[in-house]
């Protein structure tokens, strides 16, 4: 019985990445993912020819696989399922397994990827059985995150607690085996010592509160990635007050104080208040500006500015979509055209804004080609009138 | 009138909800709709509100359809959901201020008509509050004072005392009174026949979608042969006692 039930959720599952994953690898996000990938290719084997073998490099393959080599839990379990599983509990051996193989074949193509480039990196310096020796102990160190991950959910640690403390021993694992291959010894000792440890400590039952609460997280936190690209009806959409920033939001006055700018008040208020949205932006701008400054490569830079335009505008739109379909519009006797007119004024404002804080962050990394980075505004417009077309189709057919 | 039906059949897809169904309210009139969960209230009420396609039949308000000019149309009407529905990103303040832009009140009408509002329904020192935050009441009360500071003809509550208070319930009705004396009408949907019978002037009893009845207590109670009877012994005595839906 397990067994089909895990079958079944997997294969509703498959159904629902396969539906995302057609927003997010549309055609423009490959045709992007293949130039970002030429790019780094290109990059990294520039630095191969003009790195010298240092620790540096040790220590960056070191942090760049030990964040890579941590694959996701996913059980699929339900809400539900803490009130009618329990008694099945000792025959839900199957399901727990082939979860345990589904969860790891779902995180399988970021670490190889990575393994890639690192792997590039470490011929500097390394030799042959040196690298082979750091991916076997990578390997190793891969299934002992997964199923420490794994038996921690039915313990009381904390799943911030476990990842740190799994980040930094693979570190310190894979860093030392780049010094000398006997740290081998220390890197299974390691992973023989959390094993261990972790069984103490956990629950004699299964904790099903622990499990579908993981659950959740673990969903939720897919839907927060596609909701980057695409709307995702299964989040629920929460608010956060933050009167720290009602300096910002604009008050209609006047004769400004008009159904004709009734939206344009709600869609600036829609975005500073959004849960995850300002973070969101926040984040992806400082975290391009980390890249961008770090690596300092004019090709790096360029399609990362581009990148974090491409994908801000795509979070935008969703504000639309959201206050497009309520019930209010439908009811107030305001022309259903002043929603579309006042998401243009907002959008084309935010994008602007956006699209200036990229340029100054590209001058900032590659001031030699400023003129390059004076052209982002008028990137950032011309995505923000293609990608919002499609969403006004969508909603004239809806709304029909 | 403020509001005319005539012969007015639908539902949400095909299949029929509501089955020729007229009805007319004339200004300062309060009007009590009433059925059983399913007698087809609110499918009336959506197509009232243009949120449901007639089958057939015609829908009028203040002289004009939908199809004449939507915003006209609308600008006529306040509506007062069930459910409470809110922007969840908007404090108090600002729904009203959403409000007030879509019915084209200025920034002083608002200020002059929100402080009694607020007063009533003692809402006034919540204003910078998200009312996603509130109890179910509190909802209520906001999407009460939305509706009133629009000072529109015709005001449709579904269910309006659902989740108030007993101060709440008295402030509606004392509100209700004094916007039929401003000559505006009112059309509420109810299952607390015992309340609408002390203040609607008229009742319109659905049933299984169909109208079965129109008239004030007086008219009802001589339809039923109930001389004595209340809104309750009369619906029961014309419903057959049907409570199966």
């Amino acid at each position: 019985m397990s067994k089909a039930l895990f079958e079944g959720r997997m294969t509703e599952d498959i159904k629902l990445r396969s539906y995302y994953g057609k927003f997010i690898f549309n055609s423009h996000f490959l045709v992007f993912l293949m130039i970002a990938a030429g790019v780094m290719l290109y990059t990294l084997l520039g630095l191969r020819e003009t790195l010298s073998p240092g620790i540096h490099i040790d220590l960056i393959c070191a942090i760049v696989l030990s964040i890579f080599i941590n694959p996701k839990y996913r059980s699929l379990l339900k809400e539900a399922d803490m009130l009618f599983l329990p008694p099945y509990e000792k025959h839900m051996t199957a399901y727990f397994k082939r979860a345990d193989i589904y969860s790891l074949s779902l995180g399988i193509v970021p670490p190889i990827a990575v393994s890639i480039a690192v792997m590039i990196l470490l011929t500097i310096g390394h030799d042959l059985t040196h690298i082979i020796l750091f991916f076997f102990v990578a390997l190793i160190l891969y299934f002992n995150t997964f199923s420490i991950k794994r038996l921690a959910v039915n313990t009381e640690l904390k799943k911030w607690m476990v990842n740190l403390i799994l980040f930094v021993l693979n570190f310190v694992s894979l860093f030392l085996i780049q010094q000398h291959s006997l740290f081998i010894i220390l890197a299974l000792a390691i992973v023989v010592l959390s094993q261990v440890s972790v069984r103490k400590i956990r629950f004699k039952t299964l904790s099903w509160l622990n499990y579908t609460a993981y659950e959740q997280e673990e969903s939720h936190a897919y839907f927060q990635v596609v909701s980057m690209f695409t709307n995702v009806k299964q989040i629920d959409k929460s608010f956060k007050r933050r009167a720290y920033l009602d300096l910002l939001l604009p008050d209609m006055k006047g004769e400004k104080f008009n159904k004709k700018n009734m939206y344009e008040y709600l869609f600036y208020r829609s975005f500073l208040r959004d849960h995850d949205l300002p973070m969101i932006v926040l984040r992806i701008i400082i975290l391009f500006f980390i890249i961008m400054f770090w690596i300092s490569n004019f090709y790096i830079s360029l399609v990362f500015s581009l990148f974090g335009i491409y994908i801000i505008v795509l979070q935008m739109s969703q504000i639309y979509t959201n206050q497009a379909y309520l019930l209010w519009p439908k009811i107030w006797p305001v022309n259903r055209s002043y929603i579309q007119d006042s998401y243009i004024r907002y959008s084309h404002k935010m994008v602007l804004l956006i699209s200036i804080i990229f340029t100054l962050m590209f001058i900032i990394v590659e001031s030699e080609y400023f003129y390059i980075g004076l052209l982002f505004p008028l990137w950032g417009h011309v995505l923000n009138r293609f990608l919002s077309r499609s969403i006004y189709k969508k909603e004239e057919e809806l709304s029909d | 009138m403020v509001l005319n039906i005539k012969n007015l059949t639908g539902g949400y897809s095909k299949e029929p909800v509501i089955h020729d169904i007229s009805l007319d309210i004339k200004r300062g009139e309060i009007i009590g709709l009433i059925g059983l969960n399913g007698a087809g209230k609110s499918t009336t009420i959506k197509h009232i509100l243009g949120l449901l396609r007639p089958h057939s039949g015609s829908i009028k308000v203040m002289e004009r359809t939908l199809e004449d000019d939507v915003e006209a149309y609308r600008r006529h009407l306040g509506y007062i959901p069930e459910t409470p529905i809110l922007y969840e990103e908007l404090t108090l303040k600002e729904h009203i201020n959403m409000t007030a832009m879509a019915y084209g009140l200025t920034p002083e009408q608002v200020e002059e008509r929100k402080g009694p509002l607020l007063k009533r329904f003692r809402l006034d020192d919540k204003e910078d509050t998200f009312p996603s935050h509130f109890s179910k009441g509190m909802k209520q009360k906001v999407m009460l004072i939305c509706a009133f500071i629009a000072e529109p003809d015709l005001y449709i509550i579904d269910e309006p005392f659902l989740g108030l208070d007993p101060l709440g319930i008295e402030s509606l009705i004392e509100l209700m009174i004094s916007e039929r004396e401003e000559n505006r009408s009112i059309l509420m949907s109810t299952h607390i026949l015992s309340t609408a019978e002390r203040y609607c002037d008229r009742y319109i009893i659905i049933d299984k979608g169909r109208k079965i009845a129109d008239g004030n207590l007086e008219e009802l109670r001589a339809l039923t042969h109930l001389p004595n009877g209340t809104l309750d012994d009369v619906y029961i005595k014309l419903t057959g006692g049907n409570h199966h839906e």
